[in-house]
């Protein structure tokens, strides 16, 4: 379990970091948290020759929020920020649960935001509310910088749009929409330490008159390669006024909509059963949640 | 409980405590040796294959390389049973499970060792492979797993007692199931560490080692390195944990020792997480069908056990296992007549062996499951139904096991009670459920797994004005507390406090015999050894305190630090007083104690015949418990939540309340895993899928429930300061309890393991088109 010899690189602004990246190219790696590249390097999966360690940067850390602009997420915070951060629970609800369980205290204390996202695994924790809240990614690079709608941006199991030379380094998200609420869950063996078998996030916002759905937006994880945006479950509910008939027939979509697979977590047809109740929940919750405010 | 008592029964902190929890407790992978050298085990990509050829040269000429052993070089067989000992160090000339060792390099860094594995070349010509017991046995002619084993079976038992056949004719109400258990692993924190030092003026070998046996794993030293055990000596340093999975030698053991005497130099071998689920000894898989037969008013008269286990590879602890599994269907209920025909069964799997509880747990799952059901078919409350048939103190199984003390009813009407177990059972909400089951277990064993009658265990006292009050003895304090429960009876028996009193274990030179922390046996064996030996001093230092005092050393106690007269307590003196007078005038004062267990045998008690392997099960004494537990069913995701677990055990009289507690609530969160989470994933290629901790669910703390505990009170007459055990017995009643309580709340009989979310869900779907189709 050692890891191969490599050359370590610590720079301390933006533009140390963008040049050893656009300089060392695909021979280098990125560490952020390393929750994720010390296993793979451990595992001899990948065996870089640089690491350009971006934690000292701290342009590329925090989280910032101007009301009616939204948040401007550093794509080096912690997890952990995330999990604590007064703006995220009051502003992006399902962001802060999702942070809340990823892994473990300590995984959290250590692990990044944009590693999550970089990472791309399909059972990623935040990802899904990220999509769920029309996240953009600032993609930066010596020549400049480029925006990508997350979606976009996580084209698969470990696999994401940065080309060579280019560094993930904010995530943008959009002010909430008044009578809009969140919710997140997912569903997995244990309540810690638990590779998802099936996540989902719910933004949901509502008409003046509290029952009639505005605009809604259902993103699974883990029961598909990446993120998944539901396009049936919005044509169900918006515009009608919510009810429990229309629920279930949007929990059936989304079931329909998924494309899980069978793995030694959970078997495809478990994956789908249950993405109809996680649906089901969430839709509810944030429902409930929306109207209260 | 025993009133009188001062330091036994005092609630103290452990020996071990604030040293592990200050993290300055020195386990073996924390030293390091002038000049040690590091080892790495290479291993087999396949789980049976002959070996061809190995070629280490390359490995060799690797700069910091110092030398690479292969299994020729020691082909010497070892296990703990040495009736059916077939493992060897490294393999033979063939592989029998995926990650076999197959060589062993040292090197001047851990670095070095790991990149040297890929420098050894292996020929292999893969043969098939058999992960399955039934498979197994059929495939036997053609696929055979030990030349030795023409059926691929260890061993099989066949045991009588009385006449089930008869029995069943006349029962009123027969019940019969099959149930299967899954193959779990302990996970202890501390990977298997062996440091290895070998000195090549005097020949002497030291190995410190993460082991829970000691002097076993000296007796297999001396067989595969062909040495002296006078020339070996083990030392334990601290352990995170066993469990059972260092209840035998561990490959790395050998194979640290092989290299430091080929090197002349210290080496250390750390196991990987994998290489702890490669090598794994952990519980059996069984396949069990289980007859259960009472008679119209509900007395159980009589069983029927048929068991395949599933082994693994190697033999290991299994056929001792395999017998336990018989026996268990003997306590804690009377059952007049029963039958077991057990076999355990090569596969090409990573060996099975001992693991908290060893032997009780399978069977104890099938038979609270069944006297659960068999309840509802009488139409009486489980409760009522065990209760009635809970054995009591001074009972005789059939098999001629007896049970000295018991406070079983106890232990189920207090749990019972606490949790209002028969006011919820039956009437919770769909979804909702309790579920109670009950469980025993040894304290301690009758025999060696050697044939010989010495003492399993022996204390040495040594009590002078330099050391005040030191106890001697190679006992294994692996995390159980046995270095704490030794010196409270220590305390007790000489009338000091537990504080005052230094312990010197975990090493065969240092101290005296010990057996091992195994079978629940080590409160009750050094109890009486303390005892023994504490009597020696006290009769002398009497003698010296009366003088002092001015009056008849009969007349004499001692007690709290001091001696004093039985009619006149003013008579009195200090104990250190006295002890600074022997010291002065006479030397260091020494006491000896043994224990020998009651060599009982396992006959048939109709017939009075001997039946075969039946001597297995036979304890001085037993501890006892119930559990109650209450769960919530999420009905659509199938997720089960762990409301409250009420426990009651009859640990005998309870030396330290607070260790207690802890082994019971440790069991309690062990066993959950078996019955919810874990289960070791293996593919048709017998590789292990999920061999690390990542992918191995054991429970977290978010899992742990809330827990009510009660240690019911009990002194056993017969045993020393009242004693039982508690590091086993908690972990039998969980499983069943558990399933007891989901069927509870959906209605649906569990006899597989792990219950996941999924089963339950596919279950309750089952459950409801039945009912459809039923027109229900
Ligand atoms: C025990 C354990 C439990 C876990 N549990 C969970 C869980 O429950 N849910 C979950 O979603 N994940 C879990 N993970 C995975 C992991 O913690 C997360 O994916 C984490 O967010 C990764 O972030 P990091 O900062 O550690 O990334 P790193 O490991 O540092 O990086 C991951 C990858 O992204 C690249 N990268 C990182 N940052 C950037 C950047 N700014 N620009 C370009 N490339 C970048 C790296 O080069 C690397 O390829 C767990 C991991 C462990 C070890």
């Amino acid at each position: 379990m050692y890891l191969n010899n490599f050359e370590y690189f610590a720079p301390k602004t933006p533009g140390e970091a963008l040049d050893l990246v656009g300089r060392m190219g695909n021979k280098a790696k990125v560490l952020a948290g390393g929750t994720d590249l010390i296993i793979m390097m451990k595992e001899k999966m990948i065996q870089p020759e640089y690491l350009i360690d971006i934690n000292n940067v701290k342009e590329f850390k925090g989280i910032s929020y101007e009301p009616g602009k939204g948040a401007v997420i550093g794509a080096a915070t912690k997890i952990s920020e995330l999990e604590y951060s007064p703006v995220i629970r009051d502003k992006y609800f399902a962001l802060h649960q999702a942070a809340g369980e990823l892994g473990s205290v300590q995984v959290r204390t250590m692990a990044t935001i944009g590693g999550n996202s970089c990472h791309a695994s399909p059972a990623a924790e935040t990802p899904t509310p990220l999509v769920a809240f029309g996240a953009k990614v600032v993609i930066s690079s010596v020549s400049g910088d480029r925006e990508l709608p997350l979606e976009e941006f996580i084209l698969g199991n470990r696999k994401n749009a940065l080309g060579e030379g280019e560094l993930l380094t904010q995530f943008i998200l959009p002010e909430p929409a008044p009578k809009s609420a969140s919710r997140y869950w997912y569903i997995g063996l244990r309540d810690a330490m638990e590779i998802d078998a099936v996540n989902m996030a719910v933004n949901i916002v509502l008409e003046n008159d509290g029952r009639t759905v505005k605009e809604l937006t259902l993103v699974m994880g883990s029961v598909s390669p990446r993120p998944l945006v539901s396009v049936e479950v919005p044509g169900i509910l918006v515009g009608k006024e919510f009810n429990s008939e229309l629920v279930e027939k949007a929990a059936q979509a989304a079931a329909g909509e998924a494309k899980p697979i069978s793995d030694i977590r959970a078997s495809a047809e478990y994956r789908r059963e249950v993405t109809a109740v996680l649906a089901r929940r969430l839709l509810q919750a944030a429902f409930d949640a929306a109207r209260e405010v | 409980m025993n009133k009188d008592f001062t330091q036994v029964g005092r609630s103290v902190p452990r020996k071990d405590g604030p040293i592990k929890v200050k993290g300055e407790a020195i386990y073996t992978g924390d030293m390091v040796l002038p000049r040690m050298a590091y080892g790495k085990i290479k291993r087999s990509p396949y789980a049976h294959a002959i070996i061809k050829k190995i070629d280490y040269s390359k490995a060799l000429e690797m700069p910091g390389v110092l030398a690479v052993v292969t299994g020729d070089e020691a082909p010497n067989k070892w296990g703990i049973v040495p009736q059916t000992a077939n493992e060897v160090a490294l393999a033979v000339g063939k592989v029998r499970f995926y990650n076999e060792g197959v060589a062993a390099v040292a090197a001047i860094d851990e670095e070095t060792a790991e990149a040297a594995l890929d420098l050894i070349e292996v020929e292999y010509e893969p043969l098939p492979v058999l992960t399955d017991p039934f498979e197994s046995m059929k495939r036997a002619n053609e696929v055979r797993i030990h030349e030795d084993a023409p059926e691929n079976i260890l061993h099989s038992g066949d045991q009588l007692f009385g006449d089930p056949d008869k029995a069943f004719a006349e029962c009123t109400y027969i019940l019969e199931r099959e149930f299967s258990t899954s193959y779990v692993n302990h996970a202890f924190l501390e990977p298997h560490t062996s440091l290895a030092s070998y000195d090549t003026q005097s020949g002497q070998l030291q190995l410190w080692s993460s082991t829970q046996v000691p002097h076993y794993l000296h007796t297999q030293l001396s067989i595969v390195l062909e040495m002296p055990m006078s020339k070996i000596r083990v030392t334990v340093p601290a352990v995170g944990g066993g469990f059972g999975g260092k209840g035998e030698a561990s490959s790395s053991d050998f194979c640290a020792a092989l290299l430091s005497r080929k090197i002349g130099r210290p080496v250390r071998i750390v196991f990987e997480r994998s290489e702890v689920f490669a090598t794994n000894k952990g519980r059996h898989p069984c396949h069990m069908k289980v007859k259960i037969g009472l008679d119209k008013d509900g007395y159980i008269q009589a069983v029927d056990f048929d068991n395949t286990m599933d082994g693994g590879a190697y033999a290991g602890w299994g056929i001792v296992v395999m017998f336990y599994t018989a026996s268990m269907i003997h306590l804690p209920y009377k059952v007049p007549n029963a039958r077991a025909n057990v076999r355990r069964v090569y596969t090409n799997k990573p060996t099975c062996g001992a693991m908290r509880g060893l032997g009780g747990v399978q069977p104890r799952f099938a038979m609270e499951c069944m006297l659960d059901e068999m309840a509802e078919m009488i139409g009486i409350s489980p409760y009522e139904l065990k209760m009635k048939n809970a054995v009591e103190s001074g009972y005789r199984s059939v098999s001629n096991l007896h049970v000295p003390h018991t406070e079983y009813k106890k232990c189920l009407q207090t749990a019972a009670e606490r949790s209002g177990y028969l006011e919820k059972h039956g009437k919770l909400p769909f979804g909702k459920g309790i579920g109670l089951a009950g469980g025993y277990y040894i304290s301690g064993t009758a025999y060696t797994l050697y044939q010989s009658y010495k003492p399993h265990t022996t204390v040495l006292l040594r009590v002078d004005t330099e050391g005040g009050a030191t106890l001697h003895c190679a006992a294994a304090d692996i995390g159980q507390g046995c270095n704490t429960v030794m010196a409270q009876m220590a305390a007790e028996a000489l009338g000091i406090r537990y504080e005052d009193v230094h312990v010197i274990s975990g090493d065969t030179e240092l101290g005296t015999f010990d057996l091992g922390s195994f079978a629940s046996r080590l409160t009750y064996a050094s109890g009486v050894a303390i005892k023994e030996a504490a009597k020696q001093i006290n009769d002398k230092l009497f003698e010296v305190a009366a003088g002092m005092v001015g009056c008849r050393a009969d007349q004499l106690e001692v007690k709290d630090c001091r001696f004093f007269s039985k009619f006149e307590p003013k008579k009195t003196i200090e104990w250190a007083k006295v002890v600074d007078v022997y010291t002065n005038s006479v030397g260091t004062l020494t006491g000896l104690g043994h224990f020998s267990p009651p060599r009982l045998k396992g006959i048939d008690l109709t017939r009075g015949k001997r039946v075969q392997g039946a001597n297995i099960g036979h304890s001085p004494t037993f501890g006892f418990s119930c559990q109650i537990w209450e769960v919530d069913v999420d009905l659509e995701t199938g997720k089960i939540r762990v409301d409250k677990v009420t426990e009651a055990g009859d640990c005998g009289q309870a030396v330290n309340p607070m260790s207690v507690d802890g082994q019971v609530e440790g069991s309690i969160l062990f066993a959950m895993g078996q019955a919810l989470y874990e289960e070791m994933k293996v593919a048709p290629d017998g590789k292990i899928i999920n061999a690390s901790l990542h992918d191995y669910k054991v429970p977290t703390a978010m899992e742990l429930p809330e827990i009510d505990t009660t240690i019911v009170d009990s002194y056993d007459p017969t045993a020393p300061f009242g004693v039982k055990e508690s590091g086993e017995g908690p972990v039998q009643p969980t499983i069943p309890a558990i399933t007891n309580a989901i069927y509870d709340a959906i209605g649906v009989r569990f006899t597989d393991l792990p219950i996941t979310p999924e089963k339950v869900l596919k279950a309750l779907k089952e459950k409801r088109e039945k009912e459809k189709s039923e027109g229900k």
